[in-house]
């Protein structure tokens, strides 16, 4: 019967070509544990997908409901709290894997010619999540959500010209109420969703261009020898792996479940706000006292939180332009190498402090 | 299904051979070859499919004399786009064995005339414009419409002066707040921090003369002066936005402390540490009775002067 289906389906629109053309990717030097991390991410984003609109069948994203229909998909509607740690849980681990995934492309130098594309493509993915977890952490309009926006848009502010713009635009007014929570709402489901689809697609599209980097090192004869297609192998390793992250994001989902704080509100209160642990190390390098001199005053908050990050970005876009060797062993880059391992302890150690400065 | 003929193949024609097939042309209709083309040595001549009367191994026959080939057109290769460049579903089931190699798909006969392709790109382009034009400005206005609101300059109960028990030492006071945001009317509380200040203290405070409030327009709506004991600070913190507190500190002692990015005010509400680029937003305020009234002011965080927002 399937069989029968598949033909007549066949038949009319080349569905075995096509199948073939999607599974039969050769990869130089064959398949490998470290290729899953493209894999998973997208498998997190469907299931993201999946738990978003599930969320949504409850979730009413107005300010005089928002807390409360949070409340009850967490207290009352089955598994509703599993739903929500679930969808929780699994933005931790995108940024997670994505930091990963970038790490592991530019240690590997595959953002190199004639990948530059597929590396563009995926900063532009890197932004978008980004997004979604700035935009997501308002929705449950708890104290913890609200106090984050107010001080991530008063951030946003400081943009010299058009930062009054842009925070009035987030917020939908001159401060954070329920127009900002309409706003966040139709970016967090709408804009960013469809974004992201679509740039995956194009970050897919280039990569099956450009074909995958492959190792580093490894004469031709060899990486020939070793050479297998994307299916099976391949396919079975991105599979385990994201049976892994899947197990991962539900234990965590069962065993730290998100919970809800009280109602956002402007009044003062003892919460100490604090954005996702992803932005803790930005947030405590705009109040540590080792880089008071340069984040204090008129001019600090943009100097620490516009212009460092924007200077980075830029940096990675221009990464590929300005890195031009073909060279792609990261022990013979070691600009690259080192440059590398300076940021991730400086995150490191802005991060751990941060957790440290809690009162 | 007959045999097809091959790119390369020999051609002869009934008397002699006269070269190769160096491309096929293939309807894109009817999907089948509709012509090939003779490579005569020099001469690339366009050769209806009829006219083929044998394909072998070895090569072509045509049905035709070689003298006959003068009268066949020579191909312009401008009137033809390579296979790959035309959608054609299916064709390749169709057409084994003639690749690789060029296999061309006739333009349409009405696409022969480039300016004419010339023209219609660029009126679509700019239909395209004219279509979404309309569409952006009623689109900027309507996601920008709730961004700028006028201030409002009611005043508000805010607590009773007796709450104020000792001189100097703030309380968070909260009130409520009613405000329409687009189609919610909301109520909500907010809080600030009041004090009955002493003289010294109101003299460091009002260092600067009498505090002036003014209107979008420019215009003052209230001016704060000394004859007031009572001062209100906003619950804002001028760094970043965060609710601040009323701690004990090693260093300052009772102070102002920011949790969020560490700013420290002293009861003055002048900065004395941390990142903040202004002192603490005093707010208008007058005492009628016991009551203390506040015009409920919020000014840009992180700015060096006051810019009032709402």
């Amino acid at each position: 019967m399937f069989q029968a289906i598949y033909r007549w389906v066949d038949e009319r629109i080349d569905l075995k070509t096509l199948q073939a053309k999607l599974l039969n990717e050769p990869m130089a030097g064959g398949a490998r544990w470290a290729y899953v991390f493209g894999s998973v991410l997208l498998f997190i984003f469907a299931t993201q997908v999946v738990t978003g609109i599930l969320l949504m069948f409850y979730y009413a994203p107005t300010a005089d409901h928002a807390w409360e229909s949070t409340r009850y998909i967490i207290e009352e509607v089955d598994y509703g709290w599993f739903l929500l740690s679930y969808h929780l849980w699994g933005s931790s681990a995108m940024v997670a894997i994505l930091v990963v995934h970038m790490s592991q492309v530019y240690l590997w130098g595959a953002y190199k010619k004639p990948r530059e594309m597929v590396w563009l493509a995926g900063l532009g993915l890197f932004m978008i999540v980004l997004g979604f977890g700035f935009t997501g952490y308002l929705l449950p309009w708890d104290q913890r959500s609200y106090w984050a926006t107010v001080i991530g848009v008063e951030i946003i502010d400081k943009v010299p010209l058009i930062g009054d713009f842009l925070g009035r635009f987030m917020r939908g007014g001159p401060v954070p109420g329920a127009q900002t929570l309409s706003r966040f709402f139709v970016i967090h489901v709408m804009i960013l969703p469809i974004a992201l689809a679509g740039l995956a697609g194009l970050h897919l599209f280039f990569f099956r261009k450009a074909g995958p980097a492959g190792p580093y090192k490894g004469t031709p004869a060899e990486l020939k020898s070793k050479m297998e297609f994307f299916f099976p192998v391949q396919v079975w390793k991105d599979i385990v792996a994201m049976g892994v992250v899947f197990v991962i994001i539900c234990g965590l989902a069962i065993y730290e479940p998100h919970e809800l704080m009280e109602e956002a509100s402007p009044v003062a209160s003892d919460l100490d706000p604090e954005p996702e642990w992803y932005f803790m190390f930005l947030f405590q390098l705009l109040r540590d006292p080792m880089f008071l001199f340069l984040f204090s005053g008129e001019w600090g908050e943009f100097l620490g939180a516009i212009l460092l990050p924007s200077i980075f970005m830029l940096l990675l876009v221009a990464l590929p332009f300005i890195d031009r060797s073909p060279e792609r062993n990261i022990f013979k880059r070691p600009i690259a190498l080192t440059s590398w391992v300076v940021l991730m302890i400086s995150i490191i150690f802005l991060t751990i402090r941060a957790y440290q400065f809690r009162e | 299904m007959a045999m097809q003929p091959k790119i390369t193949a020999k051609v002869a024609c009934t008397d002699r051979p006269v070269g190769e097939i160096s491309r096929v042309i293939v309807d894109p209709l009817t999907q089948e070859i509709s012509h090939v083309v003779v490579d005569t040595g020099g001469q690339d001549v366009v050769v209806p499919a009829q006219l083929i009367d044998a394909v072998t191994e070895r090569e072509v026959r045509l049905r035709c004399a070689s003298a006959d080939l003068v009268r066949f057109e020579r191909l312009r290769r401008e009137d033809f786009l390579p296979l790959e460049e035309v959608e054609i579903p299916h064709l390749e089931r169709k057409l084994h064995g003639v690749q690789p190699g060029e296999v061309l798909v006739p333009l349409p006969a009405l696409e022969k005339d480039v300016t004419r392709r010339n023209f219609f790109t660029k009126f679509t382009a700019a239909i395209g414009a004219v279509l979404a034009l309309p569409l952006a400005w009623p689109a900027l206005r309507y996601i920008t419409d709730p961004m700028y609101l006028p201030f409002d300059n009611s005043w508000l109960k805010f607590g009773r002066v007796d709450a104020l028990r000792e001189p100097g030492v703030p309380q968070l006071l909260k009130f409520h707040k009613s405000v329409r945001e687009g189609f919610l009317n909301r109520e909500f509380e907010k809080s600030h921090w009041a004090m009955r200040a002493s003289p010294e203290l109101l003299d460091k405070i009002y260092a600067g003369g009498d505090m002036e409030f003014r209107d979008a327009s420019g215009e003052v709506v209230w001016t704060n002066t000394k004859e007031t004991d009572v001062v209100v600070f906003s619950g804002k913190c001028p760094h970043l936005g965060c609710a601040y507190r009323w701690r004990k500190h090693r260093t300052f002692g009772q102070a102002f402390i920011c949790p969020c990015h560490l700013s420290i005010f002293d009861p003055s509400g002048e900065p004395v540490e941390g990142p903040s680029p202004r002192g603490l937003d005093v707010l208008p305020v007058k005492v009628v009775g016991n009551e203390i009234q506040i015009i409920d002011m919020e000014f840009k965080a992180g700015k060096t002067k006051q810019v009032r927002i709402v």
